[in-house]
């Protein structure tokens, strides 16, 4: 059943996106096997095509893969976010200018929606699209259209896995659906976990088409709402909205996971204040403020030692000021800290997030506007310099002692969109 | 003199008077306006549009010399005549794209290096438009 409508719904995202980015700019990598590492190269992230065809697996670890790959000639790179994230925003960009709405939905991945009079053919749309990505970015695209997210979730696995679709599937342009439908697995549905395919597999249920066919009230007493917005949309009816491109995060968070683990109070009390500053000009950059920090930290998950812990504070007035949550940051790893075990990873939280433009202070400290006005202008005065100099202009003077535990990058590779010390070279 | 005290005279020297702040505004004031944006004027396609640096001397003729910074525009379609960016055999380079008898070559810009002949190559792909070279004369 297919309900006509004058809004259609793609799905839009990458292929193999790390790896497209690094043969992108790079001339050596395009036609070969290429491997991303996680951070620290403990991983594998992300394979070129060339590297999937040689059954190199996701997310084996690399120490387990390195002799292989070695063998294989495979170029193994560890992750370049900084290009990624450039990559990323240059791709949104292109879309921005093809769709009427944009909901960004991860690094690699947007829902658009664009208007569909008369179940008009949106197969040139979507071919000029992806030539365009690909001519002005070198990056190959896949776009699943269909009447909702849910549906055009599924036209985008369709177009990955059927071989003449060219990277482009419109659900709602196919008579025969029930025949793709039953091709898809319930767990690759967008929405369903673990927990829920593992339920439905329990009641007989393999595929999408088993899904839809399923009785709305048996779904409805197990996955509540959730579970029968998913069902409808499936038959085709729209249940999600997108959202909007910029909306507010709920949450920032900083963490990394440490080179070497670390024992030593004062070097995790350096890592978190690193992180606490990072996360705070991220805070400034998208005007918000947060009134609730947490931190934490934990033992490797390969380690035998098992220890996490958190710690928590609340604040009474938000703050996006470097200086008052190194303070309270600085606090709160000591209260996480503990010598007996080796801490692999750590990072900072900051939740409650408000927005700044609308913030009203409490009546208690209107007197100190005069202050918080000071600060805000040292903040300001640090971010744009900063930003003129990559952030390397100024920072807080805990964070340069020697480190001993940062991030293991030893395969990064050199070359960078954003930094001008790093652009690639060309030897002519 | 050693330049070390020269220095250290002239920064002894006071280049505005202290009083500046009481004084009379600036009647330009008003006509303050943004300072000019390379970005602005140089970039029309940003999002398409990425930076190389150039070792080599292959393209001296055209005005593209050894550490010059080049600006590629990738959304452009090369014409003949165009400056390019090519990939051939995996390996990244500059050339004119040029037309003669008919047939499609990339010419260098320096009688020592040679042209690259299309049909002799498996794999030649033009990967963006040279649209600026910044040389850095000191």
């Amino acid at each position: 059943m297919t309900i006509s409508s004058i809004e259609a719904i793609a799905l839009i995202d990458a292929n193999n996106f790390y790896a497209s980015c690094e043969q992108s700019i790079n001339p050596h990598l395009r036609n070969k096997p290429v491997v991303i590492l996680s951070n620290n190269d403990g991983c594998i992230i992300a394979r070129s095509p060339e590297a999937r065809a040689l059954k190199i697996k996701m997310g084996s670890p690399y120490f387990k893969e390195k002799e292989r790959l070695n063998k294989l000639d495979v170029a193994v790179l560890s992750s370049n976010y900084s290009l990624y994230a450039d990559m990323s925003k240059r791709l949104m960009n292109l879309l921005k200018n093809y769709c009427e709405k944009i909901e960004i939905y991860s690094i690699d991945e947007a829902f658009v929606s664009i208007s569909r009079p008369n179940n008009k053919n949106l197969y040139p749309w979507a071919r000029k699209i992806r030539a365009l990505t690909y001519q002005n970015l070198g990056i190959t695209i896949t776009i699943g259209i269909a009447e909702n997210k849910v549906r055009a979730k599924v036209a985008n696995k369709l177009a990955k896995n059927i071989d003449y679709s060219a990277g482009i599937f419109d659900l709602a342009r196919n008579e025969n659906e029930n025949s793709y439908f039953k091709e898809i697995s319930v767990d690759k549905i967008w929405g369903i976990g673990k927990q829920t395919s593992n339920w439905l597999k329990s009641k007989g249920i393999k595929n999408a088409q088993e899904l839809i066919d399923m009785k709305e009230s048996e779904i409805f007493k197990k996955l509540g709402i959730v579970g029968k917005r998913l069902q409808l949309e499936l038959k085709g009816y729209k249940c999600l909205t997108l959202e909007k491109g910029n909306k507010s995060k709920r949450e920032i968070q900083v963490s990394r996971s440490f080179g070497t683990p670390i024992t030593k109070l004062e070097d995790l009390t350096q890592a978190l204040a690193i992180y606490a500053i990072k996360a705070s000009a991220k805070m400034r950059s998208q005007s918000l403020q947060t009134s609730a920090i947490s931190v934490f930290t934990r033992t490797s998950k390969y380690s035998s030692q098992n220890y996490q812990r958190s710690a928590h504070k609340k604040l009474i007035n938000a703050t996006d000021n470097t200086n008052v949550i190194l303070k309270i940051v600085v606090a709160l790893s000591k209260e996480i800290y503990n010598p007996e075990y080796k801490l692999s990873k750590a990072g900072v939280l900051m939740q409650d997030l408000t927005n700044c433009n609308y913030l009203q202070q409490s009546i208690i400290t209107y007197k100190f506007q005069e202050d918080i006005k000071k600060s805000e202008n040292l903040m300001r005065t640090i971010d744009s310099l900063n930003k003129k100099y990559n952030n390397k202009a100024i920072t807080w003077a805990i964070t340069k002692k020697t480190k001993e535990w940062t991030i293991n990058r030893n395969l990064l590779s050199r070359t960078s969109t954003t930094d001008i010390r790093k652009i690639p070279t060309i030897v002519i | 003199m050693d330049p070390f005290s020269l220095a250290s005279q002239r920064l002894k020297i006071p280049l505005l008077s202290a009083s500046i702040s009481a004084g009379f505004p600036s009647p330009a004031d008003d006509y303050t306006e943004a300072n000019i944006d390379l970005n602005e004027h140089l970039i029309s396609n940003p999002l398409s549009t990425f930076f190389l640096r150039v070792k080599g001397d292959s393209m001296v003729n055209a005005g593209i010399k050894d550490k010059d910074l080049i600006i590629v525009d990738k959304s452009l379609r090369a014409k003949p005549g165009n400056i390019i960016i090519a990939m051939i055999d995996g390996e990244f380079t500059i050339k004119r794209l040029s037309i003669k008898n008919n047939e499609l070559y990339l010419k260098a810009e320096n009688h020592n290096y040679p042209d690259f002949k299309f049909k002799n190559h498996i794999d030649i792909q033009i990967w963006g438009v040279v649209i600026y070279s910044i040389h850095r004369f000191l």
